[in-house]
């Protein structure tokens, strides 16, 4: 439980003075849950709560009024009132009601009024001010997966593709693994402490750089030398190997989840609430915030529970959301194909209900690959964090080629002779450590 | 700053920032692609076959095909029509096809499919803890007609349907005039726990064995953890029933083709087509649902397989005596997916109030369509019901959905 000393002096003062009593009915669930799990949220996501509730603190009672008319008068149109609707936390329950109303749609748009309005108002009175720096969203796509070679024309255009000489990758490693010396040099200086929402949480807490893989070899070439505490790494960590035993166990939950909503909410109320700290690894279990971040991850849905591919752009697009982070590297994997009779028995285990060998799917996966790939930079997209001074880079080894989406200082990289990884890696390494005035 | 407050994480508000991978807008390239009319009218293929059993109902028929989710995108546009050949070459030369059938309700599978059933926008529970609130097409046609249940069956792979969708809570219909319902698909994940439960996984990887494992699970259960609904036996099959099932798990296990659930879906149907042939049948199809888990190949793979069973389907009735001739045959998605770049991830989901997640297509063939056109005005998901109502001849409840005029009743 969050205690008082946790929020800023102003957010504080706002809820001191009721500011909650002013909201609307369906904006309850979400900023209560937000206050109760404060001490593992995101400095970016306090942020938000906390320019929503000291905006609307600082209206008059006729400003509030107009601020939420919109939402207000729709819930009435709902009958939001007479609903069995959560005010404590968001609940699928909460979620379904709202989502078959068939004022769903202009309700959302409300919401985001009002969120833009505080948003606003932060960035006029320069509480929200962001410093200006880099940003840099590096995907890799392994050689096994034989990626299509028409397979940037789903890009559309927003980029180009570069030719990459990978003579010198050594058997075995991935070129985002060849790229990490690079990464690492400069992301230790990465955790922004001018942030005044960063001041309370840990240095992982910060969340400026993540690493999400979908096997584990990018993640185990990362984590700290032995001898130093996986809480010393400058990144958020993340592998889908190494997070099986979180995953099996929310697997085995969620099969036991009869056609319910109540009986759905019951479940994923004991898997909010479940300790899961010794089903993670050392580099997710030394920091609160992040191990809530895989439990929310895999309470969401998306596949994340369940292939490699997915959990990657899932919890990529979940960091940009949540987070915003400078740096982002993704590296895709292998799923194996669905084996038959049981493949439709999702949640189980496949090894579990039948012993036939796994047999990979190398063309399925690189095509979940170039899908999911394009995904994580349209996810990262939405924000405008990240629509000036962010790279984009995806490099798809089977191709020998980055797809490269970069604003005009990108240095640039040759169109004609291939990039070495070196060269790539140098780029990087200054694109990421300048810092903007 | 975008933030979503009040229903979860993935329920964002802003679609924007999409890209345009939806239709080529220019139809006369999707024309040209699609070869429209290019070939002849298939040729029925003949196969010997056994008369049905049902009761000698010899009046027209309806077979309505409703696959999930599935966008333009990857379906009648120029880049997806390489994943639907059968409906493309085989099937729309002879088809009347309306290019925009909007979804207009909500786009959750238990609301989307019966508001196809009732001809109304349904907003139950999704997850089909209630039953549609007004009649739905085999009500409808049973109390109108004096139909015997045998007549109307729904088949369905989606897990997200319940034995609810047979019929409504409507006063003056509801069960007593339901459907039969079916979820073979659900005959394969008891199999599948049982299994697990009782140390045998080694038999489900031994397709000479699945076929007992299969039949064990329809035998151990009792049949009530299936959620079937069939000839009112809550607590047993029906032995009318018992033959088709197996004949189905045989096919299905023998065939030695793909083992997905759509595919025992397809036997399942083809059984009931030849042992009951009821005027009214429904077939949900749902493999196309993977795309909830993010894989993209196994949602392309799950659309090319609704595209075959389709096309299986015509085949049967072009060759079963009790269908050719007099069926009409309709394809439709239940709705598309959310477009690129949506706050609700795109193709993993259908939540988006976007072309891509509404704006669907609908095929229709056989006894109905005196000939192959194109439909270019939009029609809605609630049209088929009256529709279907003027095709098996019986009066239509008032509803939000109109009857399509290109149907002569």
């Amino acid at each position: 439980m969050v205690t008082a000393d946790q929020f800023a002096h102003e957010l504080q003062q706002a809820l001191d003075r009721d500011v909650l009593k002013r909201l609307p009915l369906t904006f309850l669930p979400f900023v209560n849950e937000q206050l109760r799990r404060w001490e593992f949220l995101f400095p970016n996501e306090r942020q938000s709560v906390e320019r929503l509730l000291v905006y609307v603190d600082g209206l008059s009672d006729a400003q509030s009024t107009a601020l939420f008319h919109d939402v207000v008068e729709l819930e009435e149109k709902m009958g939001v009132r007479h609903w069995h609707f959560s005010t404590g936390e968001q609940t699928i329950q909460n979620s379904s009601l709202l989502a078959r109303s068939s004022y769903f749609q202009e309700w959302r748009s409300a919401v985001q009024e009002v969120f833009d309005a505080a948003d606003k108002h932060a960035a006029q009175t320069n509480a929200g001010a962001e410093s200006a720096r880099n940003r840099l969203v590096l995907m890799g796509i392994p050689r096994r997966l034989p990626v299509n070679s028409n397979t940037w024309v789903r890009w559309q255009g927003i980029g180009r593709p570069v030719a990459l000489n990978l003579s010198e990758l050594p058997p075995g490693q991935t070129s985002l693994e060849a790229l990490l010396p690079s990464l690492e040099s400069v992301v230790s200086s990465g955790s922004d402490s001018n942030n005044p929402a960063a001041r309370n949480v840990t240095a992982s807490a910060s969340a400026d750089v993540w690493m999400i893989d979908a096997g584990k070899s990018l993640v185990e070439a990362a984590l700290p030398p032995v001898g130093k505490s996986a809480s010393d790494s400058a990144f958020i960590l993340l592998s889908y190997d190494r997070l099986d035993t979180f995953r099996g166990n929310f697997s085995r939950a969620m099969n036991t989840m009869r056609k319910d909503l109540s009986d759905a909410d019951a479940v994923y109320d004991r898997l909010r609430k479940v300790n899961v700290e010794t089903w993670c690894p050392p580099e997710v279990e030394s920091s609160a915030a992040v191990r809530e971040y895989v439990r929310a991850l895999f309470l969401s849905g998306n596949g994340a529970v369940i292939f490699g591919n997915s959990f990657v752009q899932w919890g990529a697009s979940e960091a940009f959301r949540r987070a915003r982070p400078y740096v982002l590297t993704a590296q895709f994997g292998v799923r194996d194909k669905p084996k038959p009779f049981t493949g439709v028995a999702v949640f189980d285990n496949p090894n579990e209900v039948n012993p036939a060998p796994a047999v990979e799917d190398l063309p399925g996966s690189a095509l979940d690959a170039e899908m999911l790939s394009l995904y994580v930079w349209l996810s990262a997209l939405r924000y405008n964090e990240y629509q000036s001074h962010t790279a984009c880079i995806c490099i798809a080894e089977s191709l020998e080629q980055a797809y490269v989406i970069a604003p005009d200082d990108f240095p640039s990289l040759s169109a004609q002779a291939p990039v070495s990884l070196a060269h790539l890696g140098e780029v990087l390494r200054n694109w990421v450590a300048f810092k903007r005035a | 700053m975008r933030v979503t407050p009040g229903v979860g994480p993935d329920l964002g508000l802003d679609n924007r920032g999409c890209m345009d991978l939806c239709f080529d807008p220019s139809k006369r390239n999707f024309l040209r692609a699609a070869g429209l009319l290019a070939a002849g009218m298939m040729v029925p293929q003949l196969r010997g076959q056994r008369r049905s059993e049902s009761t000698g109902r010899d009046g027209p028929k309806v077979l309505l095909v409703i696959v999930g989710g599935m966008r333009r995108a990857e379906t009648f546009s120029r880049e997806g029509l390489e994943n639907i050949p059968h409906l493309v070459n085989d099937l729309m030369p002879q088809s009347r096809f309306y290019l925009h059938m909007q979804n207009a309700g909500v786009t959750a599978h238990f609301n989307a499919i019966s508001s196809i059933l009732t001809g109304n926008w349904q907003r139950v529970d999704d997850w089909g803890k209630l039953a549609p609130t007004t009649p739905t097409i085999f009500e409808q046609f049973r109390k109108g007609l004096r139909a015997n249940r045998s007549d109307t069956w729904m088949v369905a792979s989606n897990k997200a349907l319940t034995n609810m969708i047979g019929a409504s809570s409507a006063s003056g219909y509801g069960p007593e005039y339901g459907a039969n319902v079916v979820f073979p698909k659900q005959l394969m994940l008891l199999a599948v726990e049982e299994a697990l439960r009782s140390g045998r996984t080694a038999n489900m990887a031994d397709r000479a064995r699945v076929e007992a494992e299969l039949e064990s699970a329809l035998e151990g259960s009792n049949y009530e953890g299936l959620g079937w609904n069939v000839f009112d036996a809550a607590d047993q099959l029906d032995p009318r029933v018992r033959g088709s099932i197996e004949a189905a798990i045989a096919g299905f296990v023998h065939s030695g083709g793909p083992t997905s659930g759509d595919e025992l879906t397809f036997f399942m149907t083809r059984e009931v087509m030849r042992k009951f042939a009821p005027n009214m049948l429904v077939v949900a199809l749902s493999d196309v649902e993977a795309a909830h888990f993010g894989s993209y190949a196994m949602h392309v793979g799950g659309i090319r397989t609704a595209d075959r069973i389709a096309y299986q389907l015509w085949q049967e009735v072009q060759s079963n005596p009790d269908y050719r001739g007099k069926t009409t045959m309709i394809v439709l998605p239940e709705f598309g997916r959310d477009p690129d770049g949506s706050t609700t991830n795109g193709f993993f989901n259908h939540r988006a109030n976007e072309p891509s997640t509404r704006d669907t297509w609908m095929m229709t063939l056989g006894a109905g369509v005196e000939k192959p056109e194109f439909v270019e005005r939009t029609i809605h998901h609630i049209d088929v019901c009256p529709t279907v109502a003027g095709l098996l001849g019986y009066r239509p409840l008032e509803s939000q959905g109109v009857r399509l005029k290109e149907f002569h009743v």
